[in-house]
């Protein structure tokens, strides 16, 4: 044992250098793998230390339609019975604002939230300055996000107008509870008194609005009431959430979250992992003296095996050490690059134990199970080597070779099952990797074969720079792998952008319509068309889109009953509310997919007519198919054109005949889209609300101007502003491009890593080679110039492969995924190719400096 | 006491076999000194790499001390060659990552020696290249280094020491003292010294010369061989 660790330093210490490149890529992924499990952990840590705060309260009961007697009763009985200890009510409605003050043109989406007083019970509301109570909302008070403020150009004392009423802001809210994280919002939030918020007149018909009433529960019933209060308002449209199931919804999406973002870690690991087989390779043909010279001197093949193993082990640790402090730099900058975000949760970003030791074990098995197998060589290796030159020859059939290569394919498979989280995940990792290499190594060999005539060139350097990209043992495989890969990743993840900028530009083009007004009432479409008309002057007139909501009650005689919560929450899709529209013609971006559409005239309430969306069909029928154990007779079949569809409109049954099947273009919104459209007459007077879409105008500051008269003049209708919305999705599709670049340039830092460490190790037969050629009269410009193309040819070759296989990714994220129409997106590729050809090169040629520095004689003579 | 029976060695030349040793039959007593010479390509340092267990013959059997060492695997060899044979190579083959005390140190490593540390540190100063220690194998000349190897094949006191060709890369005077450092060490520990040499001066101070010609031991006259 003595012997193995002091031959395993020994051996570290003169040739560390050498293997330093790889041991690093072993540290980065570790260090992805630790920042990430420890930034998901210590979110987990501080949700779990805030669950409470974070739903505000034990329970939630959440409804988008006033709370039924029966929910009002069973709360009042649980309060009586003393298990229900506090509640509170909150209401929340997204609307427009604007400053009071006339002078100050500019207006805004927000999300009103009206509370009552014992808001909150758990969690703190924290303001900018001052500390909260409730008095402050008293008297049309309100308490903006700071984001409000400076994009309505006000102060705290100013006055803004909400719907009909105004209000004073008397704080700025930085962190409040109850407010989940990353959930998507239409507008910055401000809270006023649950009492003010009728006043606003928000609440009237057609409004959106979500009801939530706060409980506070006695804890040892915490757990029962759940399914007591989900039981007793089966039927009334109201949710019930505790914190302790939403804790344990949060912890499985962060568990998955945690395990699928530590793949990327991995990826980068067995990156280097494959970096550190093939490194392993060639230093194993470097020590095969050393080696002969061991067991010369008694060593037995375990002790020398153990020896390098050893070797491979400590380094290993080391690059995975490296990787927990690298991780652990990269944690402490997360505050200052999150900024503002870091308020909303107090998370503790710094190394987690668990995250640790996970990047630890991670890092040392990668570094051994890529190792071991060509360290088995060491077996081979005769001492007999040191009177002859024998070259080790290999048995027939390597029985142990291929058991611990089975051995180590079934730990790899562990290991990213065990980082994934799942088994099947995992097997689709290593089993993706495999072919991804085999591709890679198949596509390698055609363009080696490709341009092998290039070996007849009447270039002396040319000719050399092929043969030597074709030679046996160069370092071919691993760069086609390790830069094939990242380029892979990079150009993949470009030409999508590119895809789905392109896409989303189509959508906004200059005819598109850019803005949408919703909650119209009908008394105001006609005063409201005119009004858009004479601000927009020569813009097309506004179409004024009448919306109701319905819900799908009975197919074809079958009656659904959707009154019951839970077969609503069974049915899924089909029972959701939809918004539902009539019409007399079809629009630009629909066409019949079955049966006739209707003609001018209007139908009764009685003879009522729809046309379903086709998508509707298949999620029918997806929907009936449960459940599993019903009798199979009791099916219903698929809907038809002639079939009856029962719908319930603001509680009253319309049974209406499928009269056609119409097809959607849904990502052209042009002309909106709508799952379920009726016959005119339909509805008959049934109450309804219009939704519209128009041209707004372009300038910027007439646009503006535009939205505060609307809203003064209409305060109930709430404006989306499509440019604002573009943008976001610009943002954030920019932001998911940068996250996944960030990955690609990881994985491709790996492969340069990579390269330059495959260039380092085998740099020994170029040296010899080029003594040779300088002797016979090579200057070291032409040896330079070799080098220069064989890399060049090396690099050209992986970055074809990487921009091929990039074009095979773009396209089958855009066309399957995204359902994007996809378009090549040759600059992008060329440039890939041009740029990787240019970096392998130029990284070739300085990792062999030595190689032309290096006198011939004292080369000749160290072999 | 070494004997072999029989023992021949072929190998595969391309396609065709290639006999180096023809069966060969060899008593060598313990203490005594062997030279083994011949022209190149005679089977020398074939024959003693068998002897060294380095390599298996294809035929006969080999017995160093009473253990028929044609029976071990390769770690059976391998310690025995870690406690009763020393080899010194022509090219010396010192581990180039090693310093000359580490070179030294190894095999008594291997073989779980405590005292390791001082003997090593004993045995360079018996090749006089105490001050040399910390240097690298390339920081030394041809003759430190192939002192080294000396120092290092007598790590263990191995009662049998074999040479091939000791003196072959050196230059006389260099090659004259590494001579006199193998016989003083044959003389004053008895051991068996076994020696692949062309130098017919040398081979004539051997207690038994042992003359190969094409794979098979020959009995030329003693003037020739003077």
């Amino acid at each position: 044992m003595n012997f193995i660790l002091r031959m395993a330093w020994r051996e570290i210490r003169a040739s560390w250098h050498r293997l330093l490149f790889f041991f690093i890529c072993i540290a980065i992924g570790v260090a992805s793998i630790v920042a990430i499990r420890s930034v998901i952990q210590g979110v987990r840590v501080a949700l779990a230390a805030e669950a409470q705060a974070v739903l505000a309260a034990d329970f939630i009961i959440s409804s988008n339609r006033p709370f039924t007697e029966n929910v009002l009763k069973t709360i009042a009985a649980e309060e009586q019975a003393g298990r229900v200890t506090a509640r509170a009510e909150t209401i929340e409605v997204s609307t427009m604002v604007r400053p009071a003050d006339a002078g100050k043109v500019v207006t805004k989406m927000a999300e009103l939230r009206g509370v009552e007083p014992a808001f909150p019970f758990y969690g703190r509301m924290v303001l900018r300055e001052g500390q909260y109570s409730h008095a402050m909302l008293k008297g049309h008070g309100a308490i903006v996000r700071p984001e409000l403020l400076a994009q309505l150009g006000v102060a705290v004392g100013d006055t803004l107008l909400i719907g009909n009423s105004e209000f004073e802001i008397r704080g700025v809210v930085t962190s409040e509870p109850g407010r989940r994280l990353g959930a998507f919002t239409l507008g910055p939030r401000i809270f006023i008194d649950r009492q003010d918020v009728e006043a606003t007149g928000l609440l009237g018909f057609g409004s959106r609005s979500n009801r939530e009433i706060l409980l506070k529960v006695r804890e040892a019933d915490v757990v029962s009431l759940l399914p007591r209060l989900r039981a007793a308002f089966a039927n009334d449209f109201a949710r019930v959430r505790s914190y302790r199931a939403s804790e344990d919804d949060l912890g499985e999406d962060l568990t998955r979250t945690e395990n699928y973002l530590s793949l990327v870690g991995l990826v980068v690991l067995i990156l280097g992992g494959i970096g550190v087989s093939s490194v392993t390779r060639v230093f194993v043909q470097q020590k095969i003296k050393s080696i002969a010279i061991l067991k010369c001197l008694g060593g037995t093949s375990p002790q020398v095996l153990a020896v390098y193993m050893s070797q491979v082990l400590a380094l290993g640790l080391a690059g995975s050490l490296l990787g927990v402090a690298l991780a652990g730099g990269a944690l402490a900058a997360v505050p200052s690059v999150l900024g503002e975000l870091t308020t909303l949760l107090p998370v503790d970003y710094s190394l987690t134990p668990g995250a640790v030791v996970q990047g630890l074990a991670v890092g040392v098995l990668v570094s051994l199970l890529f190792s071991i197998v060509p360290l088995l060589e060491v077996r081979l290796v005769k001492p007999s080597l040191l009177l002859r030159q024998d070259i080790p020859s290999s048995p027939k059939f390597d029985w142990l070779k291929w058991g611990v290569t089975g051995v180590v394919a079934t730990a790899l498979v562990g290991v990213a099952s065990w980082q994934a989280g799942s088994i099947v995940v995992g097997l689709v990792l290593s089993g993706g990797f495999v072919a991804v290499a085999f591709v890679l190594h198949l596509a390698g060999l055609a363009l080696i074969r490709a341009v092998q005539p290039l070996r007849y060139s009447k270039s002396f350097a040319l000719r050399q720079a092929v043969l030597h990209v074709a030679r046996p043992g160069n370092q071919t495989r691993v760069i086609l792998l390790a830069v094939g890969l990242g380029t892979f990743f990079i150009l993949g993840v470009q030409s999508l952008q590119a895809n789905l900028l392109r896409d989303f530009s189509l959508q906004a083009g200059p005819d598109a319509p850019d803005m949408f007004l919703m909650d119209i009432q009908a008394d105001q479409t006609e005063a409201l068309a005119r009004f858009v008309d004479d601000a927009n002057g020569t813009a097309p007139a506004p179409r004024v889109i009448p919306t109701l909501r319905a819900r799908v009650v009975g197919v074809q005689g079958q009656e659904i009953d959707l009154e019951n919560y839970q077969e609503v929450r069974r049915r899924g899709g089909m029972s959701r509310e939809y918004t539902v529209t009539y019409r007399p013609a079809l629009q630009s971006n629909e066409s019949l997919v079955a049966g006739e559409w209707w003609g001018d005239t209007p139908v009764t309430p009685e003879t009522a007519e729809v046309s379903i969306e086709e998508a509707f069909i298949n999620r029918d029928n997806d929907d009936r198919r449960e459940p599993e154990d019903a009798p199979a007779q009791a099916g219903p079949s698929r809907i038809n054109v002639g079939d009856r569809m029962q719908f319930d409109v603001l509680g009253r049954i319309i049974t209406a005949r499928v009269a056609s099947v119409r097809h959607v273009e849904w990502q052209d919104f042009r002309s909106g889209g709508f799952m379920f459209v009726f016959r005119p007459g339909s509805f008959g007077d049934a109450p309804h609300s219009f939704i519209s879409t128009l041209q707004g105008p372009a300038d910027a500051d007439e646009r503006l101007r535009m939205q505060v008269a609307l809203v003064g003049r209409f305060p109930n209708v709430s404006i989306v502003d499509l440019r604002e919305v573009l943008q976001t999705i610009q943002g954030i599709v920019q932001n998911v491009t940068l996250a996944v670049t960030v990955v690609g340039g990881l994985v491709l830092f790996s492969g340069i890593l990579i390269l330059i460490g495959a260039v380092s190790m085998t740099k020994f037969r170029r040296v010899y080679e080029a003594a040779i050629l300088k002797t016979l009269g090579a200057t070291s410009r032409l040896i330079a110039t070799m080098l220069l193309l064989e890399y060049g040819v090396l690099g050209a070759i992986a970055g074809t492969v990487g921009a091929l296989g990039a074009i095979a990714l773009s396209w089958a994220v855009a066309r399957f995924a995204l359902e994007l129409s996809w378009a090549a997106t040759p600059g992008i590729t060329i440039s890939g190719i041009v740029i990787t050809t240019l970096l392998v090169a130029l990284i070739g040629v300085l990792a062999s400096l030595d190689v032309l520095r290096n006198k011939p004689l004292s080369t000749l003579r160290a072999e | 006491m070494i004997e072999l029976r029989g023992v021949s060695k072929t190998v595969m030349s391309g396609d065709r076999p290639l006999t180096i040793l023809k069966p060969l039959d060899v008593i060598i007593p313990s203490g005594q000194f062997v030279a083994i010479v011949g022209p190149s390509g005679s089977g020398k340092s074939t024959l003693l790499g068998l002897l060294a267990g380095l390599d298996a013959p294809s035929s006969g059997s080999i017995t160093v001390d009473g253990t028929d060492i044609t029976n071990l695997d390769e770690d059976g060899l391998a310690r025995l060659r870690g406690e009763k044979i020393g080899f010194v190579f022509q090219f010396f083959h010192l581990v180039p990552s090693l310093t000359a005390l580490e070179n030294i140190l190894v095999p008594m490593e291997i073989a779980g020696r405590r005292d390791a540390m001082s003997r090593a540190r004993q045995l360079l100063d018996e090749v006089e290249l105490s001050d040399r220690g910390h240097h690298y194998p390339s920081q030394l000349s041809g003759g430190e280094q192939q002192r080294i190897a000396i120092a290092r094949a007598l790590a263990n006191d191995p009662p049998i020491l074999l040479a091939d060709e000791p003196t072959g890369n050196l230059d006389t005077s260099t090659g004259q003292h590494i001579l006199d450092l193998l016989l003083g060490v044959h003389r004053a520990r008895k051991s068996t010294l076994i020696l692949v040499t062309h130098d017919a001066d040398l081979a004539a101070l051997a207690d038994e010369r042992l003359v190969l010609r094409d794979g098979t031991r020959v009995y030329p006259s003693a003037e020739v061989l003077r």
